[in-house]
């Protein structure tokens, strides 16, 4: 007989199974990408070109484009268990249900890094900035903003199914949450494209990085309280 | 002294309002 | 005089002593404020909105940080009661920080010129409008009673371990409010008659907050929640 996985195995196996699934239809990734660059492009419309630079436009049209379609990528997270209540095989599983979380929450990281592997250099591209310098530079803030999203993101995603307003209440939620990942990344984003020393962005930077540090334990913590007992 | 007594009656009378309204929606809940 | 107990359970009286302390209490504040508090020469009539804006502010923050225990209780201990203080709190708490956000721009536009200033504490009271909101609008919006306690009460911990950050970030991101000038130790710089008045204004707003949690605390149980 074999024995239960250990909880960071449990959570890959979980990871790969919710990829495995995104995989095979894809619907979910090719939606949410359509939509980042839809945003992309019709933010670049909503301001006077020639007052504007776009590149004073860039950072905040990129985070807030990025937590809107983290959203809609998230909702799917476990709004895919809940049809056909799938979700009870992974109850029945012998896994810890902190794995759950952390197997949601990396196979949702994938998924928002891939769309964000694309948007960075589009972003670049539509709004005229350097591109090794965007990419390479904006990638880390990247990382960290991402992953600050997806852990709060999935424990909303698992409360929202469950109420009767499902994926209305999602951006209710967690907007509020999303509030400091936007201005300390559009914050750092911003002195970074426009050359500034590091040292000004620190404070933002230790703000995003406490802030995935914090919820990151908080929501895997919290997360058992969110399932059926 | 700048004359801004709309003001003050509107802050005052919101305050009165907001307040008002949700001991009368107590009330109303208490008696269902 | 021995009448049976009637079929409903006993229930406590919603207004009972203790509300209408409060309300006397704020009663009498009001006609402090208005006959018998100088008004004040640079900004007029609309100074006296301070009055209730502050101790409004100071009130929604002690609703809240019930609801946060509160929060934290449930989860620990799983007492309904503490869901229930919650609920109280969190209702009384959207109330008061309405009441913050609409008071505040009555006095900001005749004073700094505009109704809204992007300010870091108009920010913070804000959000915590917008995560109180969304925790009674989530609540709403579950119908088993064991669940909505549970996720209630995880968002009630979370927002309690958000609002650090987004205070941080509002403060980073600028700051122009006049600093308070009562809580400065040492030298309140507000004239004693005023002060006065200030100072009922907080004692009876705070009489209230509590007098309006624990009255919606002992509302019978029901799909209100």
């Amino acid at each position: 007989m074999a024995r239960p996985p250990s909880m960071l195995a449990a959570a890959w196996i979980i990871a790969r199974k919710d990829l495995a699934v995104e995989l095979r239809t894809r619907s979910a990734f090719l939606s949410v990408l359509v939509f980042t660059l839809l945003a992309l492009a019709t933010f670049f419309f909503a301001w006077d070109a020639t007052s504007v630079a776009s590149i004073d436009l860039a950072p905040g049209v990129l985070w807030v484009t990025f937590t809107f379609a983290g959203m809609l990528g998230l909702h799917r997270s476990f709004g895919s268990e809940a049809q056909d209540r799938a979700i009870d095989g992974l109850l029945i599983a012998p896994v810890e249900r902190e794995a759950i979380y952390l197997g949601k929450a990396i196979a949702n990281l994938v998924f928002v890094g891939a769309v964000l592997v694309v948007a960075l250099p589009a972003l670049a591209i539509l709004y005229n900035l350097p591109l090794a310098q965007t990419v390479v530079g904006l990638a880390p803030v990247a990382l960290l903003a991402a992953i600050g999203l997806v852990s709060v993101g999935t424990l909303f995603s698992s409360m929202a199914v469950n109420t009767r307003l499902a994926e209305l209440l999602l951006p209710m939620l967690s907007l509020p949450f999303f509030v400091p990942i936007v201005m300390a990344s559009s914050q750092i984003s911003a002195r970074l494209l426009a050359g500034r020393p590091m040292s000004e962005a620190m404070p933002w930077l230790k703000i995003l990085i406490a802030f995935d540090l914090v919820f990151v334990v908080a929501c895997t913590i919290a997360f058992p309280y969110t399932l059926e007992e | 002294m700048p004359d801004n007594y709309g003001f003050f009656i509107a802050a005052y009378v919101i305050a009165g309002v907001l307040i008002g309204g949700y001991v009368a929606s107590l009330w109303w809940r208490s008696r269902r | 005089m021995t009448v049976p107990a009637p079929a409903r359970a006993f229930r406590a009286p919603l207004f009972d002593w203790f509300f209408l302390l409060a309300v006397a209490a704020v009663g009498g504040t009001l006609v402090r404020i208005l006959a018998f508090t100088p008004f004040e020469a640079s900004q007029g009539a609309a100074q006296k909105i301070y009055y209730i804006h502050v101790p409004a502010a100071l009130s929604a923050y002690l609703a809240l940080g019930i609801l946060a225990v509160a929060s934290v209780m449930f989860l620990w201990l799983r007492d309904p009661r503490a869901d229930r203080l919650a609920v109280s709190a969190a209702e009384v708490g959207l109330l008061f920080t309405t009441l913050v956000i609409t008071t505040g721009p009555l006095w900001a536009k005749p004073i700094w010129g505009t109704w809204w200033s992007w300010d870091m504490r108009l920010n913070l009271t804000m959000f915590l409008w917008f995560l109180t909101a969304a925790y009674l609008v989530l609540r709403g919006a579950i119908d088993d009673e064991a669940m909505r306690a549970r996720f209630s009460a995880v968002l009630g911990v979370l927002a309690a371990l958000l609002i650090p950050f987004i205070h941080l970030s509002v403060y980073l991101f600028r700051t122009m409010h006049p600093e308070p000038i009562v809580l400065q130790p040492g030298r309140p710089r507000l004239p004693a008659e005023m002060l006065t008045t200030w100072s009922m204004g907080v004692l009876a707003f705070a009489f209230l907050c509590i007098a309006l949690i624990r009255a919606r605390y002992r509302l019978p149980d029901g799909r209100d929640a």
